[in-house]
């Protein structure tokens, strides 16, 4: 049987010279971020001593006199309309609970639920009782953040035919501020899967169905094999966003595509190596940034 | 921190590694993971190491007045906290259950079954007798705290060292270190928890369950005992049904594994004995090596690769056969060879055949490295296209040009196919491979 060794080798930083139009303000906890009283506070900052000093390590932000500093690895901080991937980890009374790597379990009400046959009706004691046939500890959802509580947890629902429970494919877990917020984040690549780039760092690709099938409603998940070459590109695409995610690259539809013709040259394997992840990411940027400008 | 839960995909697949008997980390059914001891400078201090999972215990002594119901006897008491850093999901007021059951586990083992000879601890009857205290702090949690901590509470216990006293009449007098040597406690019998995983309701069972396979367990056996045999604690939880039969197999197994852990108990303590007695450097900072990030080091581990060869073959069965390499150069004259004839010239019917091999992006990349040898010399051309103009003839020469060394020394090569290889391709019936020419496009 063939091995490959490799030795170790110092990584190489990211250089900066590519199309960086400005500077990011970039601040790490107790840094001051500025010593004007007249700003107003936002998240991530605190006032200590006349100065206004920033509590988490990312990049200030600025809106009129609103300072806020995002910081680069978090939780999901859960928004009215995002899009969800979560893992179910609870059934209880009348709703469940999901995984969607935030602070606080997010929640599935019954209510925000649609019926199978989509009726509506308010939803009987009959229907508690077969919470469990819906959706069980361990399935995977795709759904939306309808409100956002107090302390921060997060009520999801899926009231439209393209939310509910995830079929066959493959979940890939990254940070969320990597994601960047588009219109859709249902997207047909053309390479041929289907992935769900969920706004909580939870990335979904799946084979694309071949024809949307309406009256499910998004519960009978497909468990037909799936075929060779659908697990290849799957599985090619699932490598190229781990690296797009270690060059700390933004996810969207259009990257994470580049990226996967940029990687068509080399073997599904080699993609996770340090040194073609630099070559093939660097080819990526470099078409992004013709793309734009 | 919530634990992360568990996907279903890799649940179904712990179990069913199981079923084919396989562990994830290549042990057997009935395997241990490496225990590793060392101790620390003070007597009563040691780390027990059970693959990743690593337990502290500490051993103190203090004189103070009985209990008034045992009036003669010693106290004993033992302590086991489940420290933050062992795992995220414990926190300061989480994990009360898990902390009662290990706590209640460990009481039993070593109280219940009277290991230590708590008479020997009396000084003056009623008044004066040792506390010894037992503290075990859980520093990594990989699954089996209990194994762990109840290695690193015997193993503490007996390398603990009480300072001596003596009673004259009335009088006691405690002496310091420095004065007499401390002397050991006095120990019976060393008991050791030995934990069952079942899975399946019973069906598998195995040895020294890790955190991966506790998650999935559906219930656990504990048996405490020691190496003369006798049982000092069994407790089964999870509520499986446990047949007679499995819980007598599986003191069996309990009795040959305490025999072996109390030997190696055994000979650590003799060694760091051993090492204090010859003066050598003994203590935490010699025993556990440093960790660094930049060092690469891994432990071997065992892998059964024995069905990798029957697996081999089937892939080599269904794969289709190589095409035929000639591997005998033939030598034109003296400094030109020929290996093989080369594939066939694609350059004409580029763009016809460029929708289809989109078709076949996805085609089988096994086969590519038995035509890589054919391969490498179109690879030739590309790169050889930057120094020298190739004479690249389509298929219209029949013959072979041969370049005399000394007038032209750099390489050129022509691609000809001769009649040889047009009856070679038409016997050939399956496709040839189309590559893709990623490279001629830059």
């Amino acid at each position: 049987m063939a091995m490959e060794m490799r030795l170790p080798v110092a990584r190489k930083r990211l250089s900066e010279s590519l199309g960086r139009e400005s500077k990011k303000h970039l601040v790490v906890p107790g840094d001051t971020i500025t010593t004007d009283t007249g700003f107003m506070r936002g998240h991530g900052t605190y006032m200590g001593e006349e100065k206004l000093i920033a509590s988490v390590a990312g990049s200030v932000e600025r809106v009129n006199k609103l300072i806020c500093v995002k910081a680069l690895k978090t939780r999901y901080n859960g928004e009215v309309g995002d899009i969800v991937v979560g893992r179910i980890t609870e059934v209880q009374q009348k709703r469940w609970k999901v995984e969607t790597n935030s602070r606080l379990d997010s929640v599935l009400l019954l209510s925000s639920m649609n019926l199978p046959g989509g009726e509506l009706r308010r939803r009987s004691a009959e229907d508690e009782l077969a919470m469990r046939g819906f959706l069980q500890e361990g399935d995977l959802i795709s759904a939306e953040v309808q409100a956002v509580f107090s302390d921060g947890a997060v009520s999801l629902h899926t009231r439209s035919l393209k939310y509910g429970k995830l079929g066959q494919g493959v979940l890939v877990q990254v940070s969320p501020s990597l994601v960047k917020r588009q219109k859709t984040h249902f997207h047909d690549l053309p390479c041929g899967a289907s992935v769900i780039l969920g706004n909580n760092g939870f990335i979904w690709i799946y084979p694309t169905p071949e024809h949307k099938e309406e009256d499910a409603g998004g519960f009978i998940a497909n468990l037909e094999p799936v075929s060779l070459a659908d697990r290849e590109v799957i599985s090619r695409l699932r490598n190229c966003i781990i690296s797009l995610v270690t060059q700390r690259m933004m996810l969207y539809d259009t990257s994470i595509l580049y990226c996967y013709e940029a990687s068509l040259p080399h073997q599904i394997k080699d993609i996770l190596k340090p040194e073609i992840m630099e070559e093939i990411v660097m080819e990526t940027r470099q078409r992004l940034l013709e793309q734009e400008g | 921190m919530k634990e992360t839960p568990l996907s279903n995909c890799e649940r179904r697949f712990l179990l069913r590694a199981i079923e084919e008997k396989k562990r994830l980390d290549g042990r057997q059914t009935y395997d241990y993971r490496n225990i590793k001891i060392s101790f620390g400078t003070d007597y009563g201090c040691c780390i027990v190491e059970l693959g990743k999972t690593r337990v502290l215990g500490q051993v103190s002594c203090e004189l103070v007045s009985p209990k008034l119901n045992r009036a003669t006897e010693g106290i004993l008491f033992f302590n086991l906290e489940l420290s933050q850093m062992a795992a995220p999901a414990f926190e300061p007021g989480r994990q009360s259950d898990l902390l009662v059951k290990l706590n209640r586990l460990l009481e039993r083992c070593l109280r219940n079954s009277k290991c230590i000879d708590t008479e020997s601890l009396c000084v003056v009857a009623g008044e004066k007798v040792w506390q010894i205290r037992v503290d075990l702090h859980l520093l990594n949690h990989d699954g089996n705290i209990i194994d762990a901590a109840s290695i690193a509470a015997i193993v503490a216990l007996s390398h603990f060292r009480r300072p001596d006293v003596s009673v004259q009449g009335d009088e006691v007098t405690l002496y310091t270190p420095e004065e007499r040597d401390p002397v050991p406690l006095s120990i019976h019998h060393m008991p050791i928890c030995v934990s069952f995983a079942f899975f399946q309701q019973g069906t598998y069972l195995l040895v020294d369950p890790n955190e991966r396979e506790e998650r999935v367990m559906d219930g656990l056996l504990v048996i405490a005992m020691n190496k003369h045999r006798e049982i000092c604690t069994i407790q089964s939880s999870g509520g499986i049904m446990l047949l007679k039969d499995q819980v007598l197999r599986c003191s069996k197994i309990a009795g040959v594994k305490v025999a072996e852990i109390t030997e190696l108990i055994q000979k650590a303590l003799e060694n760091d004995q051993k090492v204090r007695k010859e003066g050598g450097k003994f203590g935490f900072a010699e025993s556990i090596a440093n960790q660094r990030i930049t060092a690469f080091k891994m432990e071997k581990a065992p892998i059964d690769t024995s069905d990798v060869e029957e697996k081999a073959e089937e892939i080599i069965a269904e794969a289709e056969p190589p095409s035929e390499v000639v591997s005998k150069p033939v030598l034109w004259t003296t400094g030109t060879a020929q290996i093989g004839e080369g594939i066939e010239n694609f350059w004409g019917d580029l763009e016809d055949s460029g929708k289809e091999d989109e078709d076949e992006g996805g085609s089988d990349e096994a086969i590519i490295l038995d035509s890589i040898k054919m391969d490498t010399g179109v690879e030739v051309t590309n790169i050889g296209s930057q120094d020298a103009p190739i004479v690249l003839s389509d298929s219209e020469e029949e013959e072979m040009i041969i370049l005399e060394p000394d007038k032209n020394p750099k390489k050129i090569r022509t691609q000809t196919i001769s009649a040889k290889q047009e009856k070679a391709t038409n016997q050939v019936k399956k496709p040839v491979k189309k590559r893709k020419k990623k490279r001629a496009a830059n």
